[in-house]
């Protein structure tokens, strides 16, 4: 059977790092086709690339046979590519039936809106996803999986012969999930063909015809669903290439130091956990597991529900960063532009940012002292910057993410929460924060050490406390733990292990 | 600048009339009111926040000094206008409170919550004065005396002097005035940092109803009088001579001396033009240009 979509030595670049290297997919009619990997193994590159949200460096694409070029997402819906994706492109002040029709090139005859025709029109489309909504409805008032299959309403909407779907259950409760792939059956039954990207082992397994496992940026294989395996999967998307480990953690970690018990927010559920002095804690798990909801709840940036948090055997209740800082908390946010920098002020005015009380006396600043205390800090960080006195916006990312280490390094906290720390930059300067962290664990902080990559976490962290859903499954020790363990705890359903949970208890 | 000496008009025997000391005080003279109120001003935009209420307040500020320095009030004539400025000068701040309070516990955008007291304020002070000028006169009374004292070149021009250096020093060589840029420059990371976030707002609006006041009690002293209808568009007027002062609307960048320095051109502006007898509608139009030229040039340079 000929393949709907063939795509061919795809390639990606994204400054410097490489996205998508040489990768292969093909997608035939009427199938359901999961795409697979960790974080950053280049499926939501590909996905959009498919979507024409973004432009392959090269690629050969065919459609049908033929070769075709996906310029922008106008080109793919012209192709009959529709797209579900995970953020939920949607308008939600305008209604169902405007949303359906939004963007239809077969609609936008006239620059009027015909309300009747728009209404019937949405109708038709609504009744084949199952969506018994009035059409004039806000989509704003709507609930996640009611929002999602108007998505799809629209994809069908423009006939769409392929639907890419990305992450579509991630905020679906149960019964919702059921009824989505009654639908994607049907679908394939009218010989509509679904891209899945999920991670979520058992939904695939439950749901795919064939399933693409990508790894850093490369396609590891393809399978039929029915003749592959969870651990296959998995063992497909972590690799085997264990090399020796460095051993970079010489200290043995001391006394307790942190004690979280039954910690939840809105975002976490009944986490329990302790750091002891000189110990870096991985904190492991995928996308929306509640990793950085964990530092949030922590850092006092999420109110906490209930629970106890216990620091150097005193409980603190860290109402705000504020507290939570001078409580002797430090949390390095996940991502430095949005969360972390001042781009526009200098090298050392960020350093400094969280510990000015050091440098004034009555309100007044010393920049002396300052240049005096933030210079070694950025010595000891390996610091590449032409001056500290430059815009931190025109440092790299290696040297910016340095920069945000420098502050916590200068404000001294007790406990650091670490939050995905070598995300997007080089491998120079994930070594040099490698060596920072070890260093500072020897002498006697306690680290959490939110990471993406399984191999950083093995590699540098004593212990790694793995979270799926909000939920902790599971504490390894990080010099007998294996990738495949991390990732099926990852997998893990927090529903099923929930209920061993409560048996065993 | 430089440009104003060129083209400013020239006196019957050749001296240039913009050159003149008294026309150059007389520049000064004329921006100081707005000039005070942009500093402030600069402050409330480097938050990445807009107070659209300065011009009301100023009105209001007007309208209490007057009120309370022509009432007959202590012996001591040193003490009744210190007393007056006070009441002007606190007002107008507890009005910045209370916009600062309701930007940052409610969470509603700046621009609402000043666009609201505004209204309000301009309701206030027409209110309190019956929506009549309160004159001050021009006598030997204790009212009098002290407009005639306050509206000398001296006492206007050092105030702003002063003001202009105090707002500098702080903004550059405090931690208030390095929490104030840094939240305009990232908020979110100002919050990730533990930053007083809330109180360095609240602060911000008071200085800005501070300083209005402050430029109240100048404005009813040059005119000897209080004028409820006072200060329609400032918040206009001063918000232009921050962003010609290469402040950003979003927050993080702009100086005081940039201010001061886009406080001069518009002020310089004006004094051209009306030496030049330009029509006042005229002036507006060449005003518009001004604005929009002044920051596509600094766009331009900044993209360099």
């Amino acid at each position: 059977m000929e393949p709907l979509l063939r795509i061919e030595h795809a390639n990606k670049h994204y400054e410097g790092t490489r996205a998508l290297d040489d990768v292969s997919f093909s997608v035939l009619p009427g199938e359901v086709h999961a795409l697979m990997g960790e974080n950053g193994a280049g499926k939501s590159t590909l996905s959009k690339i498919i979507a024409g949200a973004v432009l392959a460096d090269s690629a050969d694409i065919y459609w049908q046979g033929a070769r075709i070029e996906i310029a922008s997402p106008i080109a793919a819906q012209r192709l009959g590519i529709g797209i579900v994706f995970q953020e939920l492109d949607i308008f939600p002040n305008l209604s169902i039936a405007e949303n359906i029709v939004i963007g239809n090139l077969q609609m936008e005859r006239s620059s009027y809106v015909n309300w009747k025709e728009l209404i019937a029109f949405s109708k038709r489309f609504l009744e084949e996803v199952g969506l018994a909504a009035n059409p004039r409805t806000r989509v704003g008032d709507l609930r996640t999986g009611e929002r999602q299959l108007v998505a799809i309403a629209r994809a069908l909407s423009f006939d769409a012969r392929l639907i890419l779907m990305d992450e579509p259950t991630s905020s679906l409760p149960e019964d919702a999930v059921e009824r989505l792939f009654t639908l994607i059956r049907r679908l394939k039954a009218n010989g509509v063909s679904i891209v899945y990207v999920s991670h979520k082992m058992k939904e695939i397994l439950q749901i795919a015809d064939r399933v693409t496992v990508l790894r850093d940026g490369a396609t590891i294989g393809t399978r039929r669903a029915q003749d592959t395996t969870i651990e296959e999967i998995i063992t497909m998307m972590v690799g085997r290439e264990l090399a020796a480990r460095p051993e970079r953690l010489a200290n043995e970690p001391g006394e307790i130091l942190l004690q979280v018990e039954h910690l939840t927010t809105e975002k976490i559920k009944n986490i329990s956990f302790d750091v002891r002095r000189g110990e870096v804690l991985g904190i492991a798990g995928l996308v929306g597991a509640g990793r950085s909801e964990l530092g949030a709840a922590l850092f006092g940036l999420d109110r906490m529900q209930s629970g106890t948090i216990r620091l150097g055997g005193r409980e603190i209740v860290p109402k705000s960063p504020r507290a939570a800082l001078e409580a002797g908390l430090g949390l390095l946010p996940e991502d430095r532009k949005m969360e972390g920098l001042m781009m526009q002020m200098s090298v050392r005015e960020n350093t400094t940012m969280a510990s000015l009380g050091r440098f004034q006396s009555l309100g007044f600043l010393n920049s002396r002292t300052e240049l005096e205390a933030s210079e070694p800090v950025h010595r000891r960080m390996r610091l590449k910057a032409a001056s500290d006195t430059i815009d931190v916006g025109s440092l790299s990312g290696g040297n910016q993410q340095k920069v945000l280490f420098s502050k916590w390094l200068l404000a001294n906290p007790k406990v650091l929460f670490l939050d995905d720390p070598t995300r997007g930059i080089d491998i120079g300067a994930k070594q040099d924060i490698y060596g920072i962290v070890a260093e500072l664990a020897a002498e006697g902080k306690g680290i959490l050490f939110v990471s993406s990559e399984l191999p950083e976490l093995l590699e540098n962290c004593h212990r790694i406390l793995v979270l799926c859903e909000g939920r902790c499954t599971g504490i390894l020790d990080a010099r007998s733990a294996t990738q495949e363990q991390i990732m099926s705890l990852a997998t893990t359903h927090a529903t099923t292990h929930a209920t061993t949970q409560e048996t065993a208890a | 600048m430089l440009i104003a000496i060129l083209v400013s008009p020239h006196a019957r025997d050749g001296a240039n009339i913009f050159l003149q000391a008294g026309n150059l005080t007389d520049v000064l003279r004329q921006m100081s009111v707005v000039g005070i109120i942009a500093l402030a001003m600069t402050y409330v935009i480097l938050t990445a926040g807009i107070d659209l209420s300065v011009g009301s307040t100023l009105a209001l500020g007007t309208s209490l000094v007057a009120m309370f320095v022509v009432r007959p009030g202590p012996e001591n004539l040193f003490l009744h206008a210190a007393l007056a400025v006070a009441i002007a000068a606190g007002a107008s701040a507890v009005v910045g409170v209370v916009n600062g309070v309701t930007i940052s516990a409610l969470r509603i955008p700046p621009f609402i919550v000043t666009l609201a007291s505004m209204i309000g304020i301009r309701g206030l002070a027409k209110w309190l004065t019956n929506n009549e000028n309160i004159d001050i006169g021009f006598g030997s009374d204790a009212a009098a005396r002290f407009a005639d004292f306050v509206n000398s070149k001296m006492v206007i021009l050092g105030t702003f002097a002063l003001l202009a250096l105090v707002f500098w020093v702080v903004l550059e060589r405090t931690v208030f005035g390095r929490y104030v840029r840094a939240i305009g420059d990232n908020e979110k990371a100002g919050r990730y940092t533990g930053l007083p976030i809330r109180r360095i707002k609240i602060w911000v609006y008071a200085l800005a109803g501070l300083l209005t006041g402050i430029a109240g009690v100048l404005y009813a002293a040059e005119n000897h009088q209080g004028n409820p209808n006072a200060g329609v568009a400032y918040e206009l007027d001063a918000i232009a001579a921050v962003v010609i002062g290469g402040a950003s609307l979003a927050g993080g960048s702009g100086s005081i001396g940039g201010t001061v320095i886009g406080t001069l051109i518009m002020g310089i502006l004006t004094n051209i033009l009306r030496l030049k007898n330009v029509d006042s509608n005229v002036e507006m139009m060449v005003k518009a240009v001004i604005i929009v030229l002044a920051v596509a040039i600094q766009k331009s340079g900044k993209r360099a």
